[in-house]
């Protein structure tokens, strides 16, 4: 896991370039293509985010640097070498993916994967998100990888501009950066400041990062991030669950009683959240509903019989 | 069929992969009797996507004629991957996710799923009997 360096490695990522230029006869950029061709019209055909700062690289150390120009247009005081520590490791001359995801979670920010899509990344240049995306500049037997932020594109002249190691604006073909980028398994990541969600609408995915996330986040970054969620899936069970979870983790019974509660306004369909309001509200004392809840999940998935027995049995034990 | 020693290996870590997965499911049926939690939400979402995702393996012409030429019926397969249990899945769709290009790696993969459904109808006590 290598970064390009470029005061040391020009040459070498020059010849890499070379290549991809040389063979750009025969290679593809499938997504550029598509794009090009019929612009998605909720997409406009030029952007710049020009007040994201610029941290130029040290040596390997495109993941920090990429990572901190992230960190600090979300709002986060952030230095480049502070960040080297934690992402950077010596041996590899680089940073892991991993490694990258999980420091934005230590200063309480929401990393987003995104998925493999170039017009997902350009979406959120737009919606005035940079985007930390990684690229192979090597070839894939002989890689050079290398981290770098898109801030800006123009589908008219078919480019992309980038904070990349020590070039500020750095505009690149988007043919080109869509293959450097394809041969890093098109890995792109926006990094949420608590509440703001990505265009990306994809509720799934959204649950899964926050629920990876949580545990790292300050309390109130977790707050805000599962209400933007039920803001934009009020039907969804997942967000509802994850919310309401939330709020009981911090004893707050009768809020997460209630997020469940909108949820069973709007959609009915959810065994699971069922069962937790029939938690809830043994908890809250109102045992006629508990009991009518736990039989309504078992209903919707036989799976739940247990929490109406265990429900049964605390009501008649007097708890 | 005559095994080579490769193959003997990854049976082995097959076998030990199985017993992990059965004694973790056999954990997971005590569980569910409170309430649901958010990351226990997260690994049925990410079991579902695994299941898509060596679902849609299974749909590639290529595989299905690899399934073929060993006598596997494809739609028989195809319902095996609603059995298999969070943990096959997980190394299942790991390692078609890191599947080398070339044809010699999709034929172990192919024969690592092959196991994995015969371990699935014959139990773990009573491993490859078939073959």
């Amino acid at each position: 896991m290598r970064c390009c360096l470029q005061h040391k490695s020009v040459r070498l990522c020059l010849f890499a370039l070379l290549v991809l230029f040389g063979l750009s006869a025969c290679l593809s950029a499938p997504q550029t293509r598509l794009l090009q061709e019929q612009q998605p019209a909720r997409l406009s055909s030029r952007e710049l985010l020009a007040d994201v700062g610029f941290f130029p690289q040290e040596a390997y150390q495109c993941g920090p640097a990429a990572l901190a120009t992230v960190l600090d247009y979300s709002q986060q005081q952030v230095t480049a070498d502070e960040l080297v520590s934690q992402v950077y490791i010596p041996a590899r001359q680089g940073s892991l993916q991993i490694e990258m995801l999980a420091t934005a979670r230590r200063y309480s920010r929401l990393p987003y994967v995104l998925p493999a899509s170039l017009e997902s990344v350009l979406q959120e240049v737009a919606a005035g998100l940079p985007v930390l995306v990684m690229q192979n500049l090597g070839l894939s037997r002989w890689p050079q990888w290398h981290y770098a932020v898109v801030v800006g594109f123009d589908l008219t002249d078919g480019t992309l501009t980038l904070r990349s190691g020590t070039r500020r604006d750095y505009v690149m073909p988007m043919a080109v950066f869509e293959r450097t980028w394809a041969r890093a398994a098109h890995w792109a990541v926006v990094i949420l400041p608590p509440g703001q969600m990505p265009v990306d609408n994809n509720q799934t995915r959204y649950f899964q990062m926050l629920a990876d996330a949580e545990p790292s986040l300050r309390e109130e970054s977790v707050t805000a991030a599962w209400r933007a969620g039920v803001q934009r899936w009020p039907a969804s069970d997942l967000m509802s669950l994850g919310l309401s979870n939330h709020l009981y983790g911090q004893a707050l019974v009768q809020d997460a009683a209630s997020v469940l509660e909108q949820l069973l306004a709007v959609d009915t369909s959810s065994a699971a959240a069922h069962n937790n309001l029939a938690w809830l509200m043994l908890e809250l004392g109102q045992t006629e509903e508990a009991m009518r809840l736990a039989r309504e999940a078992v209903t919707l998935d036989a799976g739940f019989k247990q929490t109406l027995a265990d429900i049964q049995s605390k009501i008649s034990s007097g708890r | 069929m005559q095994l080579t020693l490769s193959k003997m290996a990854s049976i082995g870590m097959l076998a030990a992969t199985l017993l992990a997965g059965v004694m973790m499911q056999s954990a997971a049926l005590a569980a569910p009797s409170a309430m649901v939690s958010t990351q226990q939400l997260a690994q049925e979402t990410r079991v579902d996507q695994q299941r898509a995702h060596v679902s849609a393996f299974l749909d590639r012409a290529e595989v299905q004629s690899l399934l073929e030429a060993r006598g596997v019926d494809v739609a028989d397969a195809q319902s095996r991957i609603a059995t298999l249990t969070a943990s096959e899945l997980a190394t299942l769709a790991a390692q078609i996710d890191t599947l080398p290009a070339g044809e010699g790696a999709l034929e172990t993969l192919i024969f690592v799923l092959v196991v994995f459904m015969l371990l699935d109808i014959a139990g773990v006590t009573d491993i490859f009997p078939g073959l």
